[in-house]
């Protein structure tokens, strides 16, 4: 009975707030903010299969963003004491689930930051809005979030699967290579993968000769590989959906048996710099995929890079700009609304439109709670072009945030 | 054996049922939760483990399939909890029925491997079987009412689900006093003898096996339903692994030894969740590599060792480790001896 | 379809080194290492690091890295094992999961979970012509190497007198000891080949596979399947069945796709219904 009452007591307390809200003054009184500060909290993979991708560094991303809010308002800051908290739910989605609780009710979150992992997302999701208090996801990728489970406590920041499939397929498409070899893990992120991915092949006036169900996890696809050049017609290009370990296995092996040599190029689903990194970018050159930032895409994003490898000593990945610009304009709607109240703060992030060191030409969609933003066409160089660390990228084409995103999804009743 | 020591001493039961009452107002509500499920998981498994002799290395395809049976009952028909977690139960015993036909007849280790095998292949079925499970996104959304009174809060949920993992306790612990439960003691300290006594050994483990799945996979139908959804991790090895942890930790064949076993194993995760540790395997995989190397007999094991020592002491002639007056052998199970 | 059964004998080239590994230790020593598959990922993260941060090539490492991880089976027989040793096997069992828990997790804290980047050897970069197709020469090379393996394995089972008796030891346990042979001496050097063995599967795994902390978990569980088809005491059977799971498996993903990933458990399924003592092993395995 005592976390019902706790939650009776924030409740009325946002009701106070609520009442009383008159827009930023220079006393932004304690009673507008609940307990007295306010609370980010970074929930996400710190010891398991995303902890290199985010985990802590993002925590310091989230640390730069109250930073940043402090020194742009100073006296006049709505919220004055900001404490960032950070928790490891190690890809469990159970994890997940009671941390998610503990950081809401016991430590008085008003908002968790990232949780990569669809499962393990969906069920923040599903606590959030128990509770009633804001989550922004930016690590997992299903449109699920903001789809058949959405809510209105629920923001989905930074890419889907969607965005990923459906940028690389037009693009690549567009370009001329018309003929496609899909391979995707057998698994629900593959499935949704395969079929963005042929739906944006086909609307490009492309073909999927044929698209195969990889075993998830797998470490040998030779047979795939060795199927590719004998399909009729011969693809021009391998679609492969696959991430992480099974991505880099797949590349590998692709490599070996010289595809690029035979005609077919590759295009990669979902692919993060730290898998450039792994794989060192000569076994990648060439291979297009689409990303949703880059931190040496624009000098406005290098700026950010710079000051972020200052604090934690590597250059960002996209979910550590994500967390940052997540957490900022957290901060900024809480300064306009003049309190950390849910209510009134999602009503400030609605439909909200912005840019900064990690999203352009950005919208909050006030349907589906998805942030829309430009995103890029980017292809891997070789390592002889490779001027300086963790430096992969070219940047081929922005796409624009109104075509990057999928249109909002009916099933989504907020 | 300590079951009748228990009885005979309703004090420490008293104890026993006042702590899970207590539970929730002690630690943090969805923690407790956790706990008792897993503690329940953990005295099934030991069932087979402890008084059956077979090390079931599988169990997770009982929690876990118990986990999404519930979770779609809750989902798609609306029936009340108990029902749905009733339902994921009966299904884990289905499932258990053929892969205990082909693993029973396996020697011990054989046993093991084969039945974390069958687990893998229910990890994958759940896996691609997207439609059904939802694959990796995990069955979201699990309503938990009883006669439209929401239980979403893990604090209420917690008394509504306990008088059904106590009565999940109480079904293991008459099977191991049942005439069926001695038979089982018989066939793990020699299943020869118990084989020419006329007694259908592979019948005996088969069963054994069966109920030890139902009562993991009612825990495991709780767990998810107290959570809210079921997700793949509930049907992966680690899952096995982490009760064969509990139990061994506990002591094996001491059945309240799990129970305690869950509780550490569950307290201290959270734990280094919570100091944010990464590599929870090297402090729990040390501590478990520790016990099978010095204490055999686990937590309740040596403490039992310990007081019976004592009481020697005070009345010679009783004999040391439990006694033989319901039929159970006096040796301890699970030191040193064939399990 | 010719080329994908040589693929399949590839992948097959791992599950035989790791079930050979396995089927000797079961043999001798009576232990089921669960610990085999961390192993390997030691085998893969040796020759990681030696690249990495010694600049020991991959020739080198495919010696060195067996070498050491051999040694270190050693220690830990000496140190572990043998202690329980004269219990019940699953005591074994249960120590080395506890063991497979702790060296994952100290790599991955030490290297994190990104796989990490290992290029092949140079010598072996192109494409051997091997009549009807070409082919990737690095696979040629695992392939080669791995049946060289269990050839000289099985020669060296059946030509010499430490062959003759781990052999005896492995299939007749009691009666062994029983002539009055001294199988103890050669427990602590047996187990440490076998371990050299999952170390070199894993060295050659580097160049064309993922190397990550988690790389060798879920291949255990297929090979304990792998060893189960064979035959636990047979070691020849875990070869065979090495060879013959990974041809099944290159088959599968091609015509079944769905299943690709459960056949093997389906077939581990059935061997167990048609011959509960796996395809090449003896009744002792039934209770």
């Amino acid at each position: 009975m005592k976390a019902l009452g706790r939650v009776a007591a924030v409740v009325a307390a946002g009701a106070t707030v609520a009442g009383c809200a008159g827009g930023p003054g220079a006393g932004g009184g304690d009673d507008k903010i609940s307990d007295g500060k306010v609370v980010l909290a970074v929930l996400n993979d710190q010891s398991a299969v995303y902890a290199d991708l985010s985990g802590k560094s993002s925590v310091e991303a989230v640390n730069m963003a109250v930073a940043d809010y402090k020194a742009k308002y100073g006296d006049k800051a709505v919220a004055k004491d900001v404490e960032v908290l950070s928790a490891d739910h190690q890809n469990k989605p159970e994890v997940a689930n009671s941390k998610a609780q503990e950081l809401y009710d016991r430590q008085h979150a008003d908002i968790v930051l990232d949780v990569p992992s669809s499962a393990a997302a969906l069920a923040v999701a599903g606590v959030a809005k128990a509770k009633k208090k804001l989550f922004m996801d930016i690590g997992a990728a299903t449109t699920e979030l903001e789809g058949a489970q959405c809510n209105k406590y629920t923001f989905h920041y930074g890419y889907n699967t969607y965005m990923l499939a459906h940028g690389t397929g037009d693009t690549v498409t567009k370009d001329g290579s018309k003929n496609w070899y899909i391979v995707y893990p057998d698994y629900a992120f593959g499935q949704d993968m395969q079929k963005n991915f042929t739906a944006a092949v086909q609307g490009a006036g492309g073909k999927v000769i044929q698209s195969d169900p990889a075993p998830f996890p797998n470490d040998n696809f030779s047979t795939f590989l060795l199927k590719a050049p004998g399909l009729d017609p011969k693809p021009q290009v391998l679609g492969t959906m696959q991430a992480g370990g099974d991505l880099v296995n797949l590349v590998k092996q692709y490599n070996e048996y010289k595809l690029r040599d035979k005609g077919i190029g590759l295009a990669v689903g979902l692919m993060f710099i730290t898998d450039i990194h792994s794989l060192g970018p000569d076994a990648l050159a060439g291979t297009k995929f689409t990303d949703a930032w880059y931190w040496n895409g624009s000098p406005g994003n290098r700026a950010w890079a710079d000051k972020f490898q200052a604090k934690a000593g590597k250059r960002p990945s996209f979910p550590n700009a994500a967390n940052y610009s997540a957490a900022t304009q957290y901060l900024e709607a809480v300064q306009r609304a003049g309190t950390d109240g849910a209510d009134a703060v999602i009503k400030q992030l609605e439909g909200h439109k912005f840019e900064d060191a990690f999203a352009q030409n950005a919208t909050i969609r006030a349907e589906d709670h998805l942030l829309l933003h430009d995103v890029s066409l980017a292809q891997v160089k070789p390592a002889s072009e490779v001027k300086e660390p963790w430096d992969y990228e070219k940047i081929l084409s922005t796409i624009p945030a109104d075509q990057a995103f999928q249109p909002a999804d009916p099933a989504c009743k907020l | 054996m300590i079951l009748s020591r228990l009885a005979r001493r309703p004090l420490l039961l008293a104890a026993g049922l006042v702590l899970a009452l207590a539970l929730p107002w002690m630690i943090y509500p969805p923690v407790a939760l956790d706990m008792a499920c897993w503690a329940l998981f953990a005295a099934a498994l030991d069932l087979l483990l402890g008084f059956t002799g077979l090390l079931s290395f599988g169990h997770a395809a009982f929690w876990g399939g118990s986990a999404y049976a519930a979770a779609l009952i809750a989902v798609h028909s609306g029936l009340p909890f108990p029902v749905a977690a009733l339902g994921g139960a009966v299904f884990a015993a289905v499932l258990a029925l053929p892969i205990g036909y082909l693993s029973v007849r396996l020697r011990g280790i054989y046993f093991a491997m084969v039945t974390l095998a069958f687990a893998q292949m229910v990890y994958f079925v759940v896996n691609q079987w997207r439609d059904l499970t939802g694959g990796e996104n995990g069955l979201q959304g699990v309503p938990r009412e009883l006669f439209g009174l929401d239980l979403s809060d893990s604090f209420v949920f917690y008394y509504a689900a306990l008088p059904l993992l106590l009565a999940g306790f109480v079904a293991v612990w008459r099977v191991v006093r049942s005439p069926f439960g001695r038979v089982l003691v018989s066939i793990r300290d020699n299943p020869a003898r118990a084989q020419a006594l006329g007694y259908p050994v592979e019948r005996y483990k088969l069963l054994a096996f069966v109920l030890s799945a139902a009562l993991s996979g009612l825990a495991g139908g709780l767990f998810a339903l107290g959570h809210g959804f079921a997700s793949l991790e509930s049907v992966y090895w680690t899952t096995s692994g982490q009760a064969v942890m509990m139990v061994v930790l506990g002591g094996i064949g001491t059945l309240w030894g799990g129970v305690i076993g869950a509780g550490l194993v569950v307290e201290l995760n959270d734990y280094l969740v919570t100091v944010g540790f990464d590599g929870i395997g090297i402090v729990t995989g040390t501590i478990f590599v520790i016990i099978v190397l010095v204490f055999r007999r686990g937590i309740w094991g040596t403490a039992r060792d310990l007081l019976a020592a004592r009481t020697g002491r005070r009345r010679p002639g009783e004999p040391g480790s439990g006694d033989t007056q319901d039929g159970a052998p006096a040796r301890t199970p699970g030191v040193g001896t064939p399990v | 379809m010719l080329q994908q059964a040589f693929n399949g004998l590839v992948g097959g080239a791992f599950y035989a080194l790791l079930a050979l590994g396995l089927a000797v230790i079961f043999g001798m020593l009576g232990v089921v290492n669960f610990a085999h598959g961390a192993f390997y990922m030691l085998g893969a993260f040796g020759s990681y690091v030696l690249l990495d941060s010694f600049g020991v090539n991959f020739w080198a490492a495919l010696v060195l890295v067996p070498l050491l991880l051999g040694l270190a089976g050693t220690v830990l027989e000496r140190l572990f094992i043998r202690r329980l040793a004269p219990l019940d096997p699953l005591y074994n069992f249960l120590f080395t999961f506890g063991l497979a828990l702790i060296l994952q997790d100290l790599v991955k804290r030490e290297y994190g979970v990104q796989s990490q980047p290992y290029p092949r050897p140079g010598l072996l970069s192109g494409t051997v012509d091997l009549g009807l197709f070409g082919y990737p020469a690095y696979q040629v090379f695992v392939l080669a190497v791995s049946v060289v393996v269990c050839a000289a394995v099985w020669v060296v089972l059946t030509r010499t007198r430490v062959g003759m008796i781990v052999r005896a030891a492995t299939e007749r346990p009691d009666l062994t000891r029983a002539l009055g042979i001294d199988v103890g001496r050669w427990v602590t050097p047996v187990f440490g080949f076998g371990i050299a063995l999952a170390g070199l599967a894993g060295v050659l795994a580097a160049p064309m596979r993922a190397v990550n902390p988690l790389m060798g978990a879920d291949l255990i569980i297929t090979v304990f399947a792998v060893v189960v088809i064979g035959g636990l005491g047979s070691i020849f059977g875990s070869v065979a069945a090495g060879f013959a799971i990974g041809l099944v498996s290159a088959l599968g993903n091609l015509y079944v796709p769905a299943l690709s990933q459960t056949l093997v458990f389906i077939l581990m399924a059935a061997v167990l219904l048609w011959r509960p003592a796996g395809l090449f092993g003896r009744e002792e395995a039934l209770s």
